[in-house]
């Protein structure tokens, strides 16, 4: 190949013009064009070529073999997945648990997040009250789904037979559900239900999202006055317990008559601190002077908004939401107005009572997949002191509704 | 089914007319992907023997061969683009892209289980497409394009849900995903014999997949020229390459092959919601990388996506049984891996020595 092009090509790429004459022509196989390829990668390191079909060969004998020494003939392996619902009895039996040893309960949040730890304290408490084989709280689903599937079947694979369960996508978690209760085994949607009306899980104890975005709406109005501009911060959008709140607090503007405002929902915020904090600032320099309230329906938008409002000298009144130290202190302070407080401890430690007694049979569901309001409650300057009361007060009675209406035990 | 390049050796006979049969063969023990499945087998029987509960077909090998299809095909979305030189960075939003159009089929369309993985599928390739064409032509690198890529999907494809369900996902499940979600070759049966049940019917895909690429960059000249724009882009174009369609024909099969994985996350979980794909990135670049694909282009591994993958795969199931907590589980994960991966360079280096020595 006399053409100087084709010299200039062959020096570039590190190749003999006979090689480049052949890919040209597509004659060349190859193994030899991937040497080449690798002869230039390396600066002109000399390169070796190898036998090309014995490795996927391999990979291939190996997974056949698999394969085939894991057949199975026809009917002859067949899980027995799947417990016979259990026939709603009626009540009069007793709803104390008799016997919880074999009771291994999972309390699987979505993924790390300080709403939760009190499950962690609770969970341990319930072990101890009711006797239970073991309860476990394992964050590690990292707030992905597919993650969080594969969580809850490797601890059924170690022997957990009864699940509490905060679902990381509430449009999907039915499925994780149904596939728990296909290998007969106990279920709870704890802290969120599953959205739409359908719940596959034996019962959904958790804080009703709206009614309680609702109740933080109201109090952030009534701390305005009644009238004036409220900004919205809230989690993710597009998650189905976000669309709820922002419907919670839509509802409690929409009852002012048009005097309040909502000047902006805020979301996608929740993820962490400091993405928190970041909008925060960025919305009070933006609109500080004309914002009257802020109402939070998210944790992390809360510690910033209390931080923010503090730092910043606004004159907003904030609403929070669930009793971070800093939210509390900033209540006692009054650069916070009110707080709508949740109850996870009630949820994790009613949840894992009503779970072993639905595990060990001693009880069935009245009504499979009922949702039940775990409370949620306003806490201001005036109650600051006496809300635990009120919360403890909640559980005790959630612990009775379960037992006289919920569950029925023979 | 790869374009496997060994290990730097002796010298190179490529400028002879037939390549010789070279005098001092790398063995075929030092291999990247036989270490990686040897690491694999091994980790996995060694889980095995430590909690014996590692072997459960139904609770933990059939999840965890479903996850390993999913993000197989993830790998394999990057590993095209690694081969010309380039990077995605918006897979995860392509695979939610995609998704949405599944699900919008299923939901707004009523079509049936295999059409709306068709309109999923296109509309993967056509954004690849799309981003391809934008590299091409205005010459910006493929991380800025893709990553404002990944920025304007998330944004059109949160924005899209919002608009069009009410809680931010599509429900509506077409006869058949059910199945295709909860079903493994035991449930494929010749007369008496039925398949293994660890093996998910999802992986059908992948195979697919794996297949195609593999016959793509194996057996085919588009396939050596994706590699030769990765290896050397202007010797590519000087050899008459067209760089730019093949740039674009590797983003687009990114697209179509993010799309596919974003199919299989939706029908594991089981609805169609802009999550999808969220965590996607990370696995994308370990598993092609651990397989061996390099970043800078050029040399592929189709099989080695499958064993990285699952790889990563195998380390996190075996340490979810034995009970590691979130504080730790990452760093032992990271510890496992970077373990796993010296040993497999000793192996390398040592067998290289081997065959000098014996020069």
């Amino acid at each position: 190949m006399p053409d100087p092009r084709g010299r200039r090509i062959s020096r570039l790429s590190g190749v003999s013009q006979g090689i480049l004459s052949r890919v040209l022509t597509g004659s060349l196989d190859w193994h030899t064009i991937a040497a080449s390829i690798s002869y230039l990668i390396r600066g002109g390191e000399g390169v070796r070529l190898r036998t090309r079909p014995l490795l996927p060969g391999v990979v291939a004998v190996a997974l056949l073999a698999m394969c085939s020494t894991a057949c199975t003939l026809k009917n002859s392996g067949e899980p027995t997945g799947g417990r016979a619902p259990a026939s709603a009895r009626a009540g009069g039996g007793s709803a104390v648990l008799a016997d919880g040893s074999a009771t291994k309960v999972a309390l699987v949040p979505g993924g790390a997040h300080p709403y939760f730890q009190p499950w962690k304290t609770a969970g341990a408490k319930a072990k101890k009250t009711y006797r239970l084989g073991d309860v476990r709280f394992d964050e590690t689903a990292e707030w992905d789904q597919q993650k969080q599937n594969n969580l809850l079947s490797t601890l059924a694979a170690r022997g957990y037979n009864a699940f509490g369960v905060f679902g990381v996508s509430p449009t999907d978690v039915n499925t994780t559900f149904a596939d728990l209760k296909s290998q007969g085994l106990a279920v709870a949607s704890l802290g969120s239900c599953p959205a739409g009306k359908k719940n596959e899980a034996d019962f959904c104890l958790s804080t009703d999202v709206e009614l309680a975005a609702y109740k933080a709406a109201k109090a952030a109005i009534d701390a305005m006055g009644g009238k004036g501009r409220l900004v919205h911060l809230t989690s993710n959008n597009v998650d189905a317990n976000t669309q709820l709140r922002i419907k919670g607090v839509a509802r409690a503007v929409e009852e002012s008559g048009g005097k309040v405002r909502l000047l902006q929902t805020v979301t996608d915020i929740d993820k962490d601190l400091q993405t928190a904090q970041k909008a925060v600032s960025d919305l009070l320099t933006a609109k500080g002077n004309q914002i009257q309230g802020i109402v939070s329906t998210a944790y992390n938008p809360a510690v910033a908004a209390a931080d923010a409002v503090r730092s910043s000298g606004s004159r907003a009144k904030v609403v929070a939401i669930d009793d971070d130290a800093k939210i509390l202190s900033s209540i006692s302070q009054g650069t916070v107005t009110a707080t709508v407080v949740q109850n996870p401890v009630g949820q994790a430690e009613v949840g894992a009572w009503a779970l072993a007694l639905l595990q060990t049979e001693q009880c069935a569901m009245r009504d499979p997949g009922q949702s039940i309001d775990s409370g949620s409650f306003v806490v201001t300057k005036q109650n600051l002191t006496t809300y635990d009361r009120a919360r403890k007060a909640k559980t005790a009675q959630l612990k009775k509704r379960f037992a006289d209406d919920v569950l029925a035990c023979g | 089914m790869t374009a496997p390049v060994a290990p730097p050796g002796g010298d190179t006979r490529s400028d002879r007319p037939t390549p010789a049969r070279p005098a001092h063969r790398l063995p075929f023990r030092a291999d990247q992907r036989l270490g990686l499945l040897v690491l694999v087998v091994g980790l996995g029987a060694l889980f095995g023997v430590v909690r014996p509960t590692f072997l459960d077909a139904r609770l933990v090998l059939f999840p965890l061969f479903r996850d390993v299809s999913t993000l197989t095909v993830v790998a394999l979305a990057q590993m095209v683009v690694l081969s010309v030189g380039h990077m995605n960075l918006a897979v995860g939003r392509m695979a939610a892209f995609g998704a949405l159009f599944a699900g919008l089929g299923y939901d707004r369309l009523g079509l049936p289980l295999p059409l709306g993985l068709l309109l999923c599928l296109c509309a993967g390739a056509a954004i690849g497409a799309l981003t391809g064409w934008i590299i091409t032509r205005t010459g910006v690198s493929s991380f800025v394009v893709t990553l404002a890529m990944d920025f304007a999907l998330l944004g059109l494809v949160s924005l899209l849900y919002s608009a069009l369900t009410e809680n931010a996902a599509f429900t509506t499940k077409p006869s058949g995903l059910a199945e295709l979600r909860s079903y493994s070759l035991a449930d494929i049966c010749v007369g008496p014999v039925c398949g293994s049940p660890v093996i998910p019917q999802l992986a059908q895909f992948t195979v697919l997949a794996l297949l195609g690429l593999g016959f793509l960059y194996g057996a085919t000249r588009i396939g050596r020229e994706l590699l030769l724009t990765g290896a050397n882009p202007a010797a590519a174009e000087l050899s008459g390459i067209p760089t730019g369609r093949r740039v674009v024909l590797a983003h687009t099969l990114s697209g179509l092959l993010a799309a596919l994985a974003g199919f299989m996350a939706a029908v594991g979980t089981g609805t169609f919601r802009a999550s999808i794909g969220d965590d996607f990135m990370l696995p994308s670049f370990l598993g092609s990388v651990l397989g061996g694909t390099l970043l800078t282009g050029g040399v592929v591994s189709v099989v080695g996506a499958l064993l990285g993958t699952a790889l990563v795969g195998v380390i996190r199931k075996g340490l979810e049984l034995l009970g590691v907590g979130l504080e730790s589980l990452n760093i032992y994960l990271g510890c496992v891996l970077l373990l796993a991966l010296s040993a497999d360079r000793v192996r390398t280096v040592v067998s290289h020595r081997k065959v000098v020595r014996s020069t």
